[in-house]
């Protein structure tokens, strides 16, 4: 038992999924009591798994090939435990959110299965272990974009497909060769094998092959492509998920090798530095000017990987004094699942009502429901970093650990961009609080409508798994040093810290005015682009929000499908067609010339001489014998069996099974004359 | 065991055969037990001669070095084991696959005749031996292949027998060099030339040996000489399922692992241009199977091509020259086996239930047909090496092996292997996710009478679709075998 006990929270769920399925196909209630049970018995393991069995190894020796391997320790148990509470929360909304909908049993079996492998991938104390739970949980999430099945359902699961299974390979790619070179995949290990193997070139392929693997995953630019595309389309509890804890699965990669392969190596830190910084504007610039709301809290998430990896680019850049990097980055994965867990289930509520998730439908939804209202309030407040909110803590320590680097002039860059990024999430958050929760729809009867739903609009066990999300937000961000250090400091070691960390003075000047020129600028993009730009007025005096951002300008229409669909293809098919007709070409061409068929040889209609005596003779012979002119004629009969024979000749001769015939008995002269 | 039931394991399903067109059955269902109990005789003495092997049986001595002998080694315990697992299944399922083809007695005849020879390859001692049981196995097959005596059976069975002649011929040439410089024994780990090439140039043995590698690697599908197997796939299914993606296709590269690593022996081949030749040509082919496959639209025939493709892994694996090189071919060779007939069957099912073929004529056939799809969505998760499948453990070992040679041209295959499995997820993908996933709009009644078919066909899928999960999740114990047949401990 000792030495599998690890392994429990990563089968346990997948093995009760196949039961929720099974029993699904007979009762529907008792399937949803069953996946209750199974997720919220899974919380508890894990929350058990990570208070007492801190530093405890599992290893299933031969399983899957080269044996799983699962460890504990702070950040895996905080992160297992975050992910239980996750899929718990999402479960019990699922109830309600899908109560119309078709499929739910394959709904439920794919969530569950998911849940287990993503635990498997936070638990893995190998590389190895990671890759084949990452590809699980890549497989099993298809589903759920592809749930209700419609054509741009469709179209963004392809996608996502597409994205998990191509960095899925170069992700093997990557292990393969750091296999090979530093010969272990040992988490444990890498650290000391990685700073003594001695060509480092062939540690930066491998390292970017894995980072393209994990990132694409985590939604990194220029691989976010499936980001945008496939959360609007999931049904929002997987969206949560999706966006939440999936996504982190990656950073979690990308985390192992930053921190074990490239421990204080600037150059990787750069480039992960440059990757998360344009990931980090590139996402909330996407997400100002959508006017979805599942679409912009996407983008926004894709924005908030792009702090987390700003923070994993510092760890490296500032190597030993990374405290302030490691607490901001590990803080900040936090707070984004547990932020992004609230407000996708608020837009499952808005989805649930309406349908719509268009800002300029769902406008004005918000009003007169003061639980929706509170629980999204707390988690725009998260997300835009307000002071007292938990994301204002995690920005905090990552801005201090930029500030804290005074390496080149670039980090300035680096500051403002980010503080600009700080200023755009507050911004699409207003737009979307306000818009919701504010402003009046323009269609008056469908305001009247919203308003009318007073308690309709949810019931107690989605109330219930919201507003106990919600709740965290504040409590976190209000006592950071009591509850959020805490948390960081157990799972430092992770990351390589082992040292006290210096903590700031969160609610010093220095850190607020951090803060504060973020929420400035955020609020002054709000009034001054989004409000001028982007709200258009119509020809009465309705406004209405616009969809300013190019039609051409996506980076998956304008550059990976034409790749992929046309350019690549072509090339293959190309390739394809030369290959395949050259043997038949060549056939041909060895028949026109060299193997010409011979000419069957034109044959007279005279008859051969010995049957035409033979037959003239008969023919006598009856003609005396008989004494009269005999109607058949013998020599006529034979004539016309000699033709045939001669016909069946001619046929064998020049047929196929004559040649093969003929080869044979060739090759057999060969073989005695050789042993001969 | 007494040596001699050797060549009773091979003779009997071929002289038991010869009487199933003789014997007036009755009904259907007894020519049906009478098969299946000739086939699980024959499986049963495999492996009971697999269990305990007896000496080398040699049955005629042409002269001193030209032998006609049967010896049970490593190899051949995967091969037969392979195979004896895989005909009783195969041969369940085909009965109700047949039920609707004409001229079923020759059919059967001609297919166990065929088990025979195949166990024939397996237990081959020799190259003459093996050369010889696999000339009778292109023989006994054409009857297969031009079964619905078609247009294009007729043309395809041609192009089958041209091919196989045109590699039994160059195959010859190796198995003369072979009986001239060869010490005279039968296959041994290491090879039978000692080193010594009996004052044949290194290039010229070389030489014959690209020569004989291209003859055996025909039945093998590699290119440039695969198209017979796609054409070949208007077979009925059971023909396609168990010989060209597991019995013939897989006595090619068994007879090129024999070739390769018990005649000529990789000490001398190892680093010289004919490796570099015949490596390109398998990498070649892994890529270009998998494009075909992707580029077809007729299933069975995008299935033949993903057989081109996979039989090359295995051939890319022996091209590696190592005993991990080698320990990764038979471990493809024993998953892809399994995963292949899978989704033959898979594909077999589909034909029969409905009688469509085409691709884009399949639209929500997974919900119709749910036992049949879950098996091929399980055969093509596996195909496409996901973990938790056994394509993944074989493909591991076949890219880690290439990894370790050191050779550089390896490395380049563990890049075919990896666009090749992202080609191997568009092919088959496609299939499953336009079965369980049509476009809306789809109308469901069109296919109403599609649906499962009788237990017959499901129970082997079910049994392979265990496997290959069961075989992904814990492998350890055929691993280990494996790994002892490759240091030559059998």
């Amino acid at each position: 038992m000792k030495e599998i006990q690890l392994a429990i929270p990563v089968f346990y769920p997948m093995a009760g999924a196949l039961i929720t399925y099974l029993i699904g196909k007979k009762s529907r209630e008792a399937r949803n009591y069953l996946a209750d049970f199974i997720v919220v018995s899974e919380f508890f393991m894990l929350l058990y798994g990570a208070v007492c069995l801190q530093g405890t190894e599992s290893i299933l020796e031969g399983v899957c090939g080269m044996g799983l391997h699962f460890t504990m320790d702070g950040f895996r148990g905080i992160y297992g435990v975050v992910a239980a509470f996750m899929w718990m929360m999402t479960i019990i909304f699922s109830r309600e959110y899908f109560r119309h909908y078709r499929n739910r049993n394959r709904y439920y079996l794919f969530q569950l299965i998911t849940l287990g492998a993503t635990i498997g991938v936070f638990l893995s104390a190998n590389l190895y272990t990671t890759f084949i739970f990452f590809e699980i949980m890549s497989f099993t999430s298809y589903v759920w974009v592809a749930q209700d099945e419609r054509k741009e359902s469709l179209r963004a699961a392809q996608t996502y497909l597409a994205v998990a299974v191509i960095g899925g390979m170069v992700l093997l790619m990557g292990l393969f060769m750091l296999y090979t070179s530093v010969g272990t995949l040992e988490v444990s290990e890498l650290y000391e094998a990685c700073r003594n193997y001695p060509d480092k070139r062939v540690l930066y392929i491998s390292g970017s092959c894995l980072l393209v693997g994990f990132g694409a995953k985590a939604g990194a630019f220029p691989l976010h492509i499936w980001l945008p595309k496939a959360h609007p389309v999931a049904p929002a509890p997987a969206s949560a998920l999706l966006s939440g804890i999936l996504t982190k699965a990656g950073v979690y990669g990308i985390l192992i090798i930053s921190c074990y392969m490239f421990y204080g190596d600037t150059k990787w830190g750069s480039m992960i530095l440059a990757l998360g910084v344009v990931t980090m504007f590139g996402g909330a610039v996407l997400a100002v000017f959508s006017i979805d709301l599942k679409r912009t809290l996407a983008c926004s998430s894709m924005s908030q990987i792009g702090f987390i990896l700003v923070g994993t680019g510092m760890q490296c850049m500032l190597a030993e004094e990374n405290g302030l990097a490691v607490h901001g980055t590990f803080l900040h994965m936090m707070n984004h699942s547990l932020i992004k867990l609230v407000l996708f289930m608020v837009a499952g509520v808005v989805f649930m009502n309406t349908h719509q998730l268009n800002l300029n439908d769902i406008r004005g939804f918000g009003r007169k429901k003061p639980f929706l209202h509170l629980t999204f309030l707390m988690g725009a407040l998260g997300i835009g970093g307000i002071p007292l909110w938990n994301g204002y803590i995690s920005k905090t320590l990552l801005h201090e650990s930029i500030v804290e680097y005074s390496g080149a002039p670039i980090f300035v860059f680096v500051e403002w961009i980010f503080l600009i990024s700080g200023g755009l999430t507050v911004a699409y958050m207003l737009k979307l609080y306000l818009s919701i929760f504010w402003e009046k729809n323009t269609d008056a009867a469908k305001q009247v409508e919203f308003e009318g739903m007073k308690k309709s609009y949810i019931d107690k066990q989605s109330m219930f798994a919201i507003g106990a999300s919600a709740v965290i937000l504040p409590v976190l961000g209000m006592t950071p040093v009591k509850t959020m250090e805490k948390l960081a400091g157990i799972s430092q070691g992770f990351m390589l810290m082992h040292e006290e960390p210096h903590i700031p003075r969160f609610f010093g000047m220095v850190c607020l005015k951090g803060g504060l020129i973020s929420i400035g600028i955020g609020v002054l993009v709000y009034l001054f682009v989004i409000r001028t730009v982007f709200l258009r007025k119509k020809a009465g005096s309705a406004s209405y929000y616009v969809d300013a951002w190019p039609k051409w300008l996506d980076l998956e229409n304008l550059i990976y499908r034409p790749l992929f669909e046309r350019i690549l293809p072509f090339i293959g098919v190309f390739l394809c067609r030369i290959g395949d007709s050259l043997i038949d070409s060549i056939i041909v061409l060895l028949r026109k010339t060299l193997y010409k068929d011979c000419k069957i040889p034109h044959r007279t209609g005279s008859l051969p001489k010995l049957d035409a005596v033979i037959g003239t003779l008969l023919d006598k012979g009856a003609v005396y014998l008989k004494k009269r002119e005999e109607s058949v004629s013998y020599r006529w009969k034979l004539g016309r069996k000699a033709l045939e024979r001669r016909e069946s000749r001619d046929m064998i001769r020049f047929s196929l099974s004559y040649g093969l015939q003929l080869a044979g008995i060739g090759m057999l002269f060969i073989l005695v004359y050789l042993l001969l | 065991m007494n040596e001699k039931l050797l060549i009773i394991a091979v003779v009997l399903p071929i002289i038991l055969a010869v009487f199933i067109p003789l014997i007036p059955f009755r009904k259907r269902a007894h020519m049906e037990i009478y098969i299946e109990a000739v086939v699980i005789l024959t499986s049963v003495l495999v492996f009971l001669l697999l269990f305990n092997r007896p000496e080398e049986l040699v049955m005629l001595r042409f002269t001193e070095k030209v032998t006609f002998a049967l010896k049970i080694d490593g190899l051949s315990m995967v091969f037969a084991g392979l195979i004896s697992v895989l005909w009783p299944i195969a041969t369940l399922y085909s009965y109700e696959y047949m039920s609707t083809e004409e001229r079923e007695q020759p059919f059967f005849m001609f297919y166990t005749m065929t088990y025979g020879v195949t166990l024939g390859i397996a237990f081959s001692a020799n190259i003459v031996t093996m050369y010889f049981f696999y000339e009778m196995l292109t023989l006994v097959t054409i009857p297969l292949v031009i079964h619905i005596f078609t247009k294009e059976a007729v043309l395809a069975t041609r192009k089958y027998i041209y091919f196989s002649i045109g590699g039994a011929a160059l195959g010859f040439m190796g198995m003369v060099f072979l009986i001239r410089c060869g010490d005279g024994s039968g296959f041994t780990p290491g090879g039978i030339l000692n080193g010594g090439t009996a004052g044949v140039g290194m290039d010229l043995v070389l030489l014959l040996y690209v020569i004989a590698f291209l003859g055996f690697s025909i039945k093998a599908a590699m290119f440039p000489f695969y198209s017979w197997l796609p054409d070949a796939g208007v077979a009925p299914t059971p023909v396609t399922a168990l010989l060209h993606a597991v019995a013939v296709v897989k006595a090619g590269g068994f007879a090129i692992i024999r070739l390769t690593y018990y005649c000529f022996g990789t000490e001398i081949l190892r680093g010289t241009w004919a490796q570099k030749v015949v490596m390109v040509l398998a990498m070649f082919t892994i890529v270009f199977g998998c494009s075909m496959a992707v580029k077809e639209t007729h299933m069975k025939r995008r299935l033949a091509f993903s057989t081109v493709s996979n039989l090359s892994y295995i051939i890319f694996g022996a091209t590696i020259m190592t005993p991990a090189g080698l320990l990764g071919a038979l471990c493809h060779m024993v998953f892809h086996a399994v995963m292949k007939i899978s989704a033959f069957f898979c594909s077999g099912s589909i034909i029969h239930q409905s009688h469509k073929h085409y691709i884009y004529e399949m639209d929500g056939f997974g919900r119709r047909m749910p036992w049949v799809y879950g098996a091929f969505t399980v055969s093509a998760l596996g195909l496409m090496g996901v973990p938790g499948g056994c394509g993944f453990i074989s493909k591991w070992y076949l890219a880690k092996a290439a990894l370790e040679s050191g050779n550089y041209m390896a490395w380049a295959g563990v890049g075919c292997l990896l666009i090749s499995a992202l080609l191997t997820a568009i092919y088959m993908m496609a299939i499953v996710v336009r079965g369980f996933f049509p476009e809306k709009g789809f109308n469901e009644k069109s296919i109403e009478n599609v649906k499962d078919p009788s237990w017959q066909m499901i129970l082997p899928l079910m049994l392979f679709s265990i496997a290959i999960i069961g075989f992904g999740i814990y492998s350890a114990p055929l691993t280990d075998f494996l790994t002892k047949v490759v240091n030559g401990v059998f």
